[in-house]
């Protein structure tokens, strides 16, 4: 007699979870989404699945979404307007919608100095956050489901680099043997270490620097290895020679560990850090016209 | 397209037909330079076919590059001409079309080089590919190929340019029959610049500068994918320099811009609003700051300067691309001569913060810049030049990163003559420590560099020998390199028109514990002036490279049982002639 007791109550329960709850949501958030919250339309950073089932009780299909953004110790951050939302009208059975979507950027709040980050870049400082999406009727004011996700954000500086400077003077004779090329770390550290590249252009006669770097294929394009911030440079070039090029920029390239590049602040998705210019200075030409002085004088 | 070649055929027109008048009235005359630029590469490996590949071809096999680089002087017309281009297209940072390129590609390749501009009075003329620099926070990094004009009516300074600055390439995706990595393709990029300011030559310039980019949807009909997303960017920027009579220079500039990542997201006025007519926002349109300040002061034996420098996290400028935001620093700098003139001083000292907006971690990034160079000519045989350079980076925080260089070099040099021949030596000895701390573990990182330099030169012989030895070594964990390097030079003038020069250089470069790898570089050629006003140029490099046990034949498949090398030439041929 039990057991056909409990039975009916779960039976009952169930019936009125169908007639009530007959849209359920499910935040598929990437737990590090892109950090450009304008990206999150992209299907890497997930997606928000809301089921609905027409149940033996009248539902408006017609919903709107609230979101609301909080900080890793769940205070509200940003809040959605609610009166402005899009309203949705949801068919029956599975309803997809992006990250976006979720986060409704162009109707979201965000409080003080965040909101004032996010109109300079587009991002949020580094950090622990959560994502709380409700699911509301159209006046906005029941809610019929709702669900939190949290999420961990943070964007990357890439290398500056640090030798030679930009501007610099090599001399000819130890550098058509050796130069070495130094340049910071990737901030923050990743999990696996980043790969290096460090790419050297000729500046060719008549070139820009930028010419050269945008237009040229690369003397040097090698590996650092792995994790490290130096690179040691064998270039046995004839430096010396008068048809050498004495102008060279440079530029290391930050991959992940599957060999992407690693975005960073700039506006190109590339990975490189600002380029250096550096130039070969042959210290004979400095001891030509000591002769020439010398020549003179005799 | 269209609508500009209109244009510049009807200013073509009306310049020829300007030039045409002039003509009659006035001598024509012509100066600067044209020439034809070849490099001819070469790589030999053995093994090859190796698995792994264990050296990669440097350069290109043929590489042609034309320039004719005349400026014509017609009546009141000045017309310089840059012309430097190549057939060839060997792009890396931006896109190769991985075909023929198309006429429009090849004009708008970054590599080469279509400017015109004629000059009559204050009125300049700007067509095809131009470089033209307005501010350092506007744009002056890129070529931009199109039209403009610049206008200079007493103080007013009017500067208007459009043109396209990236070219257009089809996205193409990889396949694997055949093996093909693809094209990542590109947006076309317009670019409208503009500048309007007062200038009094050689006093002061202020005024405003506007540029703004954008990618041209429909420039391709294949789109590169995400994340090569159509953008659009405007900057508007200004700009004051003042140079009084008493050698103060100041210079302030103050630049605005607003960015949209990407032209296919919704349309919004959230975050940023509309700057309209110029921008219309979309959600991935952001907006920010960024400032230059410099004050300098230069006296007759003396220079000192300081400058400011801020650029917000979100400012960026299509005018430079690769420019590095959301970082502020400061730098002084200074160069004086003293006792008698024969000590030279050039130091600076600078500081620069990063990670301003925190959104790479919760603290600042740090670092530090601080060089000197003393030069002192002791005597007319004796002089010594001395530098120190330090550079530090850190990253404060448990996972922080912390890095510090101190590098010192001397470098003395003396001469001293008979009545046959005079000798310079001259050497040099540099010290360099790098240490770099991450998670707590210190990395040290010392480099040694000496090098020896001799130059005897002979009053009544045509040749001109010198001689060098290089040592160096590195020493970090795990590497211990060792680098010895011999280099004899040699020219020779055997006709007053013709310098024949040869070098070569052997070394013995050592990761220990492996035995030395060997390297002997032979380079010769000839400068021959064949006319007063063509020189030819001429060089071939020999490059021979034998590994030692660090790159044992048995490492590869199949192994290889000698020592692998590789010998690889390069020849460079110019011929240039001058007006």
């Amino acid at each position: 007699m039990k057991k056909y007791h409990l039975l009916l109550t779960v039976v009952i329960f169930l019936i009125v979870q169908v007639a009530r709850a007959q849209i359920t949501l499910n935040l598929a958030l990437n737990n590090r989404p892109q950090p450009w919250l304008s990206d999150w339309v992209n299907p890497v950073n997930g997606q928000m699945i809301i089921s609905y089932m027409q149940g033996p009780a009248i539902n408006d299909p017609s919903i709107k979404l609230k979101t609301t953004l909080l900080d890793e110790r769940g205070s509200i951050i940003g809040v959605s307007n609610i009166n402005s939302a899009r309203i949705y009208t949801l068919r029956a059975g599975v309803n997809q919608f992006t990250i976006a979507d979720a986060l409704q950027l162009q109707n979201l709040a965000l409080q003080g100095n965040l909101q004032n980050l996010l109109q300079r870049t587009g991002r949020l400082t580094a950090g622990q956050y959560q994502l709380m999406v409700e699911v509301m009727n159209t006046r906005g004011d029941v809610v019929r489901a709702k669900q939190t996700r949290p999420f961990f954000i943070t964007s990357y500086q890439l290398p500056i680099l640090m030798q030679p400077a930009s501007g610099s003077s090599l001399d000819a004779h130890t550098s058509q043997n050796i130069i070495i090329f130094r340049w910071t770390n990737l901030i923050p550290g990743t999990r696996e270490l980043p790969q290096y590249r460090v790419q050297v252009f000729e500046i060719l006669p008549g070139q820009t620097p930028m010419q050269a770097f945008r237009g040229n294929r690369p003397l040097l394009d090698e590996s650092a290895i792995k994790g490290t911030t130096q690179y040691i440079w064998l270039p046995n070039l004839p430096m010396l020679d008068s048809t050498a090029n004495k102008q060279f920029i440079w530029t290391v390239q930050t991959l992940d560990a599957k060999g992407l590049p690693i975005p960073g602040m700039d506006m190109n998705i590339q990975g490189r850090s600002e380029p250096a210019i550096f130039s070969i200075v042959n210290q004979m030409g400095i001891i030509d016209k000591k002769r020439k002085n010398d020549d003179s004088i005799k | 397209m269209n609508q500009f070649t209109k244009i510049a055929l009807l200013l073509a027109t009306f310049l020829s037909s300007q030039v045409s008048a002039q003509e009659k009235k006035k001598p024509f005359t012509i100066s600067g330079d044209m020439g034809i630029w070849y490099e001819g590469y070469g790589l030999y490996k053995a093994p090859s076919p190796a698995v792994p590949d264990f050296y990669q071809a440097r350069r290109p096999s043929n590489l042609f590059r034309y320039s004719f680089n005349p400026t014509l002087a017609v009546g009141k017309w000045n017309i310089p001409l840059n012309f430097n281009f190549s057939p060839m297209q060997n792009n890396f940072v931006t896109v190769a079309t991985g075909g023929p390129q198309s006429i429009w590609q090849f004009l708008t390749n970054p590599v080469n080089n279509f400017g015109i501009r004629p000059k009559i009075g204050t009125t300049e003329i700007l067509l095809g590919t131009q470089n033209l620099q307005y501010s350092d926070l506007s744009t002056g990094d890129l070529g931009v190929f199109g039209y403009g004009v610049n206008l200079a009516p007493g103080k007013f300074r009017i500067k208007l340019f459009n043109g396209v600055s990236q070219r257009p390439v089809n996205y193409l995706a990889p396949t694997i029959i055949p093996l093909s990595d693809g094209i990542i393709g590109a947006y076309q990029r317009n670019q409208w610049m503009g500048q309007l300011g007062l200038e009094k030559e050689g006093k002061y310039f202020t005024g405003f500068n506007f540029v703004k980019s954008k990618d041209k949807r429909n420039s391709v009909t294949s789109a590169p994918l995400s994340p090569l997303d159509p953008q659009e960017n405007m900057v508007v920027s200004f700009l004051t320099k003042v140079t009084t009579d008493k050698g103060w220079n100041y210079h302030v500039e103050l630049g605005h811009s607003f960015y949209t990542r990407n032209l296919n997201t919704p349309l919004s006025t959230t975050p940023v609003e509309d700057f309209k007519p110029f921008i219309i926002s979309h959600t991935s349109t952001n907006k920010d700051n960024a400032v230059m300040l410099g004050i300098a002061k230069k006296g007759k034996d003396w220079e000192a300067g300081a400058k400011f420098n801020y650029y917000g996290a979100g400012y960026y400028t299509a005018g430079y691309p690769f420019m590095n935001n959301d970082r502020m620093e400061y730098l002084a700098n200074t160069r004086f001569n003293a006792w008698k003139k024969k000590i030279n001083v050039v130091a600076n000292i600078g500081q620069r913060f990063g990670n301003l907006s925190r959104i790479s971690g919760p603290r600042l990034t740090k670092q530090i810049i601080a060089n000197v160079n003393v030069f002192t000519q002791f005597t007319e045989r004796f002089n010594l030049n001395t530098s120190f350079n330090n550079f530090g980076f850190n990253v404060p925080g448990l996972l922080g990163y912390k890095s510090v260089n101190n590098e010192l070099s001397v470098n003395p040099s003396y001469t001293w003559i008979n009545s046959k021949m005079s000798h310079l030596i001259s050497g040099t000895y540099t010290w360099s420590k790098y240490d770099e701390t991450i998670l707590n573990v210190i990395t040290n990182n010392n480099t040694e560099t000496a090098l020896i330099l001799y130059v005897p030169t002979f009053f009544n012989k045509k040749i001109s020998p010198d001689f060098s030895l290089m040592w160096f070594r590195n020493t970090a964990p795990s590497i211990n390199l060792t680098l010895l390097s011999a280099t004899s030079g040699m020219t020779w003038k055997p006709a007053p028109k013709i310098n024949l020069k040869g070098q070569l250089q052997y070394n013995l470069s050592t990761m220990a514990p492996f035995t030395a790898n060997k390297n002997l570089l032979a380079t010769s050629g000839f400068d021959w002036h064949i006319y007063k006003k063509l020189i030819w140029q001429f060089s071939m490099t020999t490059n021979l490279y034998r590994y030692g046990t660090e790159l044992p034949g048995s490492s590869f498949t199949p192994a290889y049982s000698g020592s692998p090398g590789y010998s690889e030439s390069t020849l460079r041929t110019g011929l240039q002639y001058k007006f």
